[in-house]
């Protein structure tokens, strides 16, 4: 009481948790909330998604190792989470035999007329995400994982616990078939003409 | 390396998956190669499309406060 306390308090261990954690997990953040929405389908389970996977991994930062793969770590936190408490009231698993969907490539349809694909500049945000939305669920968050967050291979394969080999041949077909539908689109709105073959 | 090697390592080149050695070799394909070339930066520029559209946005700016005030009770 009597003694004059330091205006600012030497670090605590509570100061240095949340300090790391704002460091390494809260920069994450707009990553985690891309992919919530994208499983969600929607921003308010998105929202209540995030927040509870930052919860969850507040209380078990000890069990991280600093330093190494955060966002992997809070991704796979943040699927388990999606599928454990949201996916049945959000949206139906997919019945879609994935193994009958032959994408062929949407390259042969515009070599000749756009083959640097330009017709793809005229599509807007919102479209891109409609098509990725569509997609089987299996797609969807394989293709966000690598196409819009920039994971490896190897880390998409340990948040999604499949061979990587697995990764390689669902980010081939969901590449062709956004690809499809993106170009589906752009013809029907007049950006590129169908190929008449 | 053929037309066909070329093409089924497309995804793993643009993704920078493979090794040196291999990485070469296509590099070396493509050079040669102008409708395989083609058809790679055909690829390249729909991912760079992609990437680009979807990330555009990130979380809203109230998220971030509301996640400050659960865990550390701001
Ligand atoms: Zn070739």
């Amino acid at each position: 009481m009597s003694t004059a306390t330091p205006a600012t308090p030497a670090p605590g261990p509570v100061d240095e948790k949340r300090a790391s954690f704002e460091r390494e997990a809260l920069v994450h953040l707009d990553s985690l909330y891309r992919v919530a929405l994208r499983l969600t389908g929607n921003a308010a389970d998105a929202d209540d998604l995030v927040q509870e996977t930052m919860l969850k991994a507040y209380r078990a930062w000890d069990q991280y190792e600093k330093g190494t793969n955060a966002k992997g770590w809070l991704l796979t936190i943040l699927r388990n989470a999606f599928i454990n408490e949201y996916r049945r009231r959000t949206r139906h698993p997919e019945t879609v035999d994935l193994d009958t969907i032959e994408p062929y490539s949407v390259f042969s349809d515009v070599q000749d007329d756009d083959p640097q694909g330009t017709f793809f500049d005229r599509i807007v945000d919102d479209e891109v995400l409609r098509a990725i939305d569509q997609l089987p669920e299996q797609f969807r968050e394989t293709v966000v994982l690598s196409d819009v967050e920039g994971l490896s291979y190897e880390e998409i394969a340990r948040i999604i616990d499949v061979p990587v080999g697995t990764v390689k041949s669902r980010l081939f077909r969901a590449r062709r078939l956004l690809q499809r539908k993106l170009y589906d689109y752009a013809v029907g709105m007049g950006y590129i003409k169908a190929n008449p073959a | 390396m053929n037309c066909r090697e070329c093409a089924e390592h497309l995804y793993e080149f643009l993704d920078k998956e493979l090794t040196p050695e291999v990485e070469r070799e296509i590099r070396a394909h493509l050079e040669d190669c102008p409708p395989c070339g083609e058809h790679f930066d055909f690829q390249r520029l729909f991912l760079d499309f992609l990437q680009a559209r979807c990330r555009a946005r990130g979380a809203p700016p109230d998220l971030k406060r509301r996640i400050l005030r659960e865990l550390f009770d701001e």
